[in-house]
């Protein structure tokens, strides 16, 4: 960990304060944070509001890398140890990091929302029977409203298509879909399970 | 197998399993619960607290509750859109496990539905844009800075119409001269008398 990590740590002297900050640092990972609540806290304890938020930064930052490589409960008690807090700081922080691994992993994949994903597809099949032109006509139509998210955005996309266009998308779809059943593909998922 | 309310397709897997969980409540319960979904599907909104006092008995867990309301939705849903009736959703509930007497009671139900169920599945298909209203006016031109005589009506109409993103409204507002008009109009009765064949 970084020098600037080690300074932010200087506020947890106070062992009886690292529950709270605990508190703030997760609901700061699962909301954002607020200066209010830094305020606030910063009140409580009589210190410098900079302290505070260093505080709650420097903690935010452990819990998200040690999640990030998913280290095990030996080497996180190592990493701690180095910053020199007690015993009683170690283990909460330690029963900290066990508890909301899974949350903080979660929350982490959400944040990385690069690209639109398929969320529904809705369809109608039209036939045109007549125009203020031509009389008399039959042509089939499917019109697609196509609707992706990206994270918390939500998107729709109006597409149309004749049938035999969708066909080919049928069949293009379904090709991909048989190339995970390649036996190249199955060598390199098992490579990777 | 191919399922008639499945499209002629197979049956999911996840219905096939939650099938099982719905055989654990009473078939009493069952059909309350089918009422429930069918309230839900038809847009009135579900209660989900008498929904947990149903499945109470059977000890569901929230998971369970999700899945029987889900396992339901889907059956309901899609025996209706793929207009299957009721001996056939009866027969086919049966060969995938469901007991004679839950499946009495949900085709009862389903039945007893199945109009409304595929009207309300219609209007909610997907549509791009809608005309709400349309309004209009005759006014009659005067004079005008070109020509001191004009004398000549003009229609000023106003369509509100539902976006092709749903919630959006726009207002077109077009003046169209009589001659014009009087094409339009032409137009749109011939339109008008060929939809009127089709039905």
């Amino acid at each position: 960990m970084s020098e600037q990590q080690n300074n932010h740590k200087q506020v947890f002297c106070f062992s009886s304060v690292v529950e709270e900050f605990g508190h703030i640092a997760l609901e700061s990972l699962r909301r954002g944070s607020s200066p209010k609540i830094y305020e606030s806290a910063a009140k409580k304890l009589f210190v410098p509001m900079e302290m505070v938020q260093h505080g709650v930064e420097g903690l935010v930052f452990l819990l998200m890398e040690s999640s990030k490589h998913m280290i095990s409960e030996v080497n996180f008690l190592d990493c701690v140890l180095v910053l020199g807090f007690s015993e009683e700081v170690n283990r909460f922080l330690l029963k900290l990091y066990q508890e909301h691994q899974g949350q903080i992993r979660t929350i982490m994949k959400q944040l990385i929302c690069s690209q639109p994903t398929y969320q529904n597809l809705e369809w109608r099949l039209d036939v045109q029977l007549a125009s203020r032109l031509l009389r008399q006509q039959i042509v089939p139509t499917v019109v697609t409203r196509l609707f992706l998210t990206s994270g918390t955005d939500s998107s729709s996309r109006v597409l149309q298509t004749d049938p035999r266009t969708l066909l080919h998308i049928i069949y293009t779809l379904e090709a991909a879909l048989a190339a995970v059943k390649t036996s190249h593909t199955r060598r390199i998922l098992r490579n990777i399970k | 197998m191919r399922f008639r309310f499945c499209g002629d397709l197979d049956c999911p897997d996840w219905v096939l399993a939650e099938i099982s969980t719905l055989a654990k409540i009473s078939s009493v319960k069952m059909k309350l619960l089918c009422a429930q979904v069918l309230k839900d599907l038809l847009g009135e909104g579900i209660d989900y607290d008498k929904v947990a006092k149903l499945t109470a008995d059977a000890k569901f867990e929230s998971g369970d509750i999700k899945a029987s309301v889900a396992v339901l939705s889907f059956i309901l849903s899609s025996a209706a859109k793929h207009d299957v009736d009721g001996e056939s959703l009866s027969s086919e509930l049966q060969q995938l496990g469901l007991p004679k007497e839950h499946v009495t009671g949900l085709c009862k139900s389903y039945e007893d539905k199945h109009s409304a169920l595929q009207d309300k599945l219609r209007e909610t298909s997907l549509r791009l844009g809608r005309l709400n209203s349309v309004s209009w006016r005759v006014d009659y031109t005067l004079s005008s800075s070109d020509l001191r005589e004009v004398n000549e009506p003009l229609i000023q109409l106003k369509l509100q119409t539902q976006g092709a993103e749903p919630g959006s409204s726009e207002t077109t507002v077009v003046s169209v001269s009589a001659d014009k008009f009087r094409v339009l109009l032409a137009e749109l009765k011939q339109a008008q008398a060929m939809m009127n064949a089709l039905q």
